[in-house]
């Protein structure tokens, strides 16, 4: 489990879409690196999500404004490889 | 000699008069051929034996009317809605400033309906992108504001637009399955939907793909059309009863189906 402050040590791009993909997607479309900066930027615990599917279905940006996805995969095929993987 | 007389008796200048000649006795009469009238429906005119009565005027059952000014429009250059447009790579994406959770959709899903009659950027987008938002996340919040949601659907659809008609059907279908009892909400309010849909139901796909504008897929107008007008199967509750609306009626093929709305 990451640190309160902790930052990623390494960061590659994702060459295959999975459903971890498809989160990560979503959060770095809301600017974040991923669930951790998340948490630590908005302080929140949990974060919203689709109980059919646990995509990520709302995110509260740096500017407060709300974006929504849905419940589907939002990420195309040819939006995977630009999508990074932090490692921590 | 006939001809010499005749042309003795009247004839002073022989190059310009033309020569007259008698029918022979075996020749048959020449038909007089009446100068066909051609005029409107009923009137004198067209009573005469020689009129020819011109067609009724084209009625303009499938000319698209002029747009008029929307509420949606004046309360978005106005800057009330909790809305902002973001860019990102796959295009435009919507930034609600407010959740929307916490919107009154008795003030703002009627409005955001009303945007369904706008054919340019940002109005047409933020309409679209709005309604789509606010059915996902609305629950039970959006059966009782789809009385006032009627109106703005039909004067979007009366338009005659293509182009507003599929996103109106989208939206129609995608309003059937965001919430429970919505469907059955939406049967009192079939007879000012369909008739306009009626007017459409005959054009074949090669005519509905000519008239959707420049960027819209024959695939996506086959399968606005289909599912919103030839559908079967009930989304929630029962379909209506053969007899409700009469046999024959349009209402009997308007059926939104779940498994449908997910193909689009």
């Amino acid at each position: 489990m990451a640190s309160s402050d902790a930052k990623p040590k390494s960061v590659s791009r994702a060459k295959k879409w999975s459903e971890e993909i498809e989160n990560l997607y979503r959060f770095q479309q809301a600017g974040y690196r991923d669930e951790t900066e998340y948490k630590q930027v908005k302080q929140v615990s949990t974060v919203d999500r689709w109980p059919e599917t646990g995509y990520v279905k709302k995110l509260q940006r740096r500017d407060n404004t709300f974006y929504y996805y849905n419940k589907q995969r939002e990420c195309n095929d040819k939006e995977v490889h630009k999508v990074k993987i932090y490692a921590y | 000699m006939v001809a010499e007389k005749e042309t003795l008796s009247l004839n002073k200048c022989p190059d310009k008069m033309p020569k007259r000649t008698k029918l022979l006795a075996q020749q048959p009469l020449p038909v007089h051929q009446p100068h066909s009238l051609v005029s409107e429906g009923f009137t004198v005119k067209a009573m005469m034996k020689n009129s020819v009565v011109r067609g009724p005027p084209v009625a303009g059952a499938f000319k698209e009317r002029p747009t008029k000014p929307t509420a949606f429009r004046k309360f978005y250059e106005r800057g009330d809605f909790p809305i902002a447009l973001e860019h990102d790579s796959k295009g435009n994406k919507i930034a609600w400033k407010v959740e929307i959770e916490k919107l009154d959709y008795h003030h703002y899903l009627p409005l955001f309906f009303e945007g369904l009659c706008e054919m340019t950027f940002p109005y047409e987008f933020f309409a679209r992108q709005g309604i789509h938002d606010m059915l996902e996340h609305g629950g039970n919040k959006i059966l009782p504001v789809i009385p006032q949601l009627i109106i703005p659907i039909k004067n979007a659809l009366n338009l005659r637009n293509r182009q507003v008609i599929c996103v109106t059907l989208k939206v129609l279908q995608h309003l059937a399955v965001s919430a429970e009892m919505v469907g059955e909400a939406l049967v009192p309010y079939y007879r000012q939907i369909l008739p306009i849909l009626n007017i459409f139901k005959n054009m074949n796909d090669e005519q509905w793909a000519k008239w959707i504008r420049a960027g819209q897929t024959l695939k996506q107008a086959r399968a606005v059309r289909h599912p919103s007008l030839e559908s079967s199967q009930g989304t929630t509750g029962k379909r209506p009863q053969e007899g409700a609306d009469g046999a024959g009626s349009p209402s009997r093929h308007f059926w939104f189906n779940e498994a449908n709305f997910q193909q689009l």
